[in-house]
């Protein structure tokens, strides 16, 4: 084919399209096509340089944060000001996801850690979708509250895994004395 | 001698001169930006002078159609497709709402044109007598010519409106062509130009601005919506209600009242004027004429309006204050005339609106971190 045709047709490759992109991710694997067309026109693209700020702690949340390339750092600061990383994070991972639903300050700090690319999700996208599109916003939610749910379960598992953990000491500790 | 006072100053005569050349320079470069400025501005403004009407009307009308596109885009037609049948739809409804009401419309407007002299002069000639009594009782204001000056003041407006009707009516006509023209592509892309606008914000600030600018505009479209509806109904009331009557222009009467209900304060005043004079000309002070007093006052202003229109459509958006209002009728008529009068407002409570809602916004979050400091104090 004529090099000039073939760069007019030229379509981009479909593992850099941000639909496939979000079908890859947990969050949305049961979406069908078409919800990934809607929900590609909901969400934000936003490019971030190295050591960039996302947001800070005390932040107004209003919705989460995708990484599609790049690495983001989490961290939190204690009340000496130090900065006491919480997690590193890489392509395919989400954050800030609590504040997705309900309005509420960030808990923590997010930063790049190179050039980052990131796709937000954002509370006013999503309410605008359930009023105009219902079903496809109950499958976003649905996908949401299945993530986190597994979230929380590890949590609470990780939880009593520490009670138990603190238990055990302590009542070592009263044996020996 | 030259060289002591040069010394003693500090200047040579050389360094005197390049100061006053510099500052020659400086004040005439500073006249230039600043003449070139204001051309700037004033070419800037009868450019968009022109954009400004059917914009602003777009963005109205788009905030009015928006429901309807939704609904109809919902039952799975494209969003081209359901704006055009929302056009159909609210086009033909309109043309036979139009016809309905008054099919004699086009010997209705002749009929006003001929009658408005009728009345100015059967007022001033009330007027006249009015201050005859006056007269006759206070000789003392005899020298002051009110009866010729209010005719002349009739004469001129009147005059005024004749010469400006062919030049309104290709304004008009403009408006026609551009108003459902943008209205269209507000509608099919309103929500791609607002993230692209909000796209431009730096990353730091973005998510806040995305947030608030769906906030305003939500609140924007209910606070347009509520008003253009008060606004319609109220004159749907008062055009009913005046047609009980023998009033000859009950349909424009109700026009005149809807339109003028956009202002606050002043604007069902001002609706209520020509409807009660014209009453007052035509019937007396017979029992018609209190029909539409109380029309006009009772029924429209404070039954339905006061009552039960503003508690159900405009409760959450606060009131301006009165004297906002004035200065928003003032500045809107220097600068746009009559029209300006009436968008003045409206453009303020809109400012009004986004201060709030930004207020309101950085409240919410402000709360929780004070409860958390004041936690932390003892």
């Amino acid at each position: 084919m004529d090099p000039i045709w073939s760069n007019i047709f030229r379509k981009t490759p479909e593992k850099d399209s941000l639909a496939y992109f979000l079908s890859q991710l947990p969050l949305f694997s049961e979406l069908t096509p078409k919800e990934i067309t809607l929900l590609e026109n909901l969400v934000h693209v936003r490019s971030y340089r190295n050591h960039e700020t996302v947001f800070e702690e005390g932040d107004p949340g209003s919705g989460m944060y995708m990484i599609r390339t790049g690495s983001v750092c989490i961290f939190s600061r204690n009340p000496q000001g130090a900065e006491e990383e919480l997690a590193r994070l890489g392509p395919g991972d989400f954050f800030g996801e609590t504040t997705l639903t309900a309005p509420a300050q960030r808990s923590a700090s997010a930063r790049t850690l190179e050039a980052t690319e990131l796709v937000g999700l954002f509370r006013s996208d999503l309410m605008e979708a359930a009023q105009d599109n219902p079903k496809v916003a109950s499958h976003l939610l649905f996908g949401l509250t299945r993530v986190m749910s597994e979230r929380l379960q590890a949590a609470s598992l990780e939880l009593r895994r520490l009670q138990n953990l603190v238990g055990e000491q302590s009542s070592s500790e009263t044996v020996e004395t | 001698m030259t060289d002591i006072i040069s010394s003693r100053r500090g200047w040579t005569r050389g360094q005197v001169l390049l100061a006053f050349l510099v500052l020659t320079a400086a004040i005439a470069c500073g006249l230039a930006i600043f003449s070139s400025a204001t051309t700037l501005t004033s070419l800037s403004r009868t450019a968009f002078s022109a954009l400004f009407m059917p914009l602003l009307l777009a963005l109205v009308l788009s905030f009015l159609l928006q429901p309807l596109v939704y609904y109809v885009e919902k039952l799975a037609i494209g969003r081209t497709v359901s704006i055009f049948i929302v056009y159909l739809v609210v086009g033909g409804g309109g043309l036979v709402a139009l016809l309905w009401l008054s099919p004699n419309w086009e010997s209705l407007w002749t009929n006003l044109g001929a009658d408005l002299p009728r009345y100015a002069a059967k007022f001033t000639g009330y007027m006249q007598e009015i201050i005859g009594a006056l007269h006759d009782r206070f000789p003392q204001i005899e020298s002051y010519e009110l009866a010729s000056k209010i005719q002349q003041w009739t004469q001129r407006v009147l005059s005024a409106t004749l010469a400006h009707t062919p030049g309104s009516a290709l304004k008009v006509g403009g408006l026609m062509i551009l108003v459902p023209l943008f209205t269209f592509f507000f509608l099919r892309d309103g929500r791609k130009i607002l993230r692209a606008a909000v796209a431009m914000s730096p990353n730091r600030q973005f998510e806040m601005i995305h947030d608030l600018s769906y906030l305003i505009s939500r609140q924007l479209a209910q606070f347009i919506r509520g008003r253009i509806l008060e606004a319609f109904i109220v004159g749907l009331v008062i055009g009913l209600g005046l047609s009980l009557t023998d009033i000859r222009y009950a349909p424009v009467l109700g026009l005149f009242a809807g339109v003028t209900n956009l202002i606050p304060y002043i604007g069902p005043i001002i609706g209520m004027v020509p409807g009660i004079l014209i009453a007052f000309v035509d019937f007396g002070m017979g029992g018609q004429f209190w029909w539409t007093v109380i029309l006009y006052v009772l029924i429209a202003q404070v039954l339905i309006d006061n009552f039960i229109l503003i508690p159900i459509l405009i409760s959450r958006v606060s009131n301006l204050h009165p004297l906002l209002v004035f200065f928003a009728i003032i500045v809107g008529g220097k600068l746009y005339g009559v029209v300006g009068m009436i968008i003045g407002v409206p453009i303020v409570s809109i400012i009004q609106m986004t201060i709030l809602e930004v207020r309101t916004y950085r409240r919410t979050f402000r709360l929780p971190e004070s409860a958390l400091e004041s936690d932390r104090s003892p």
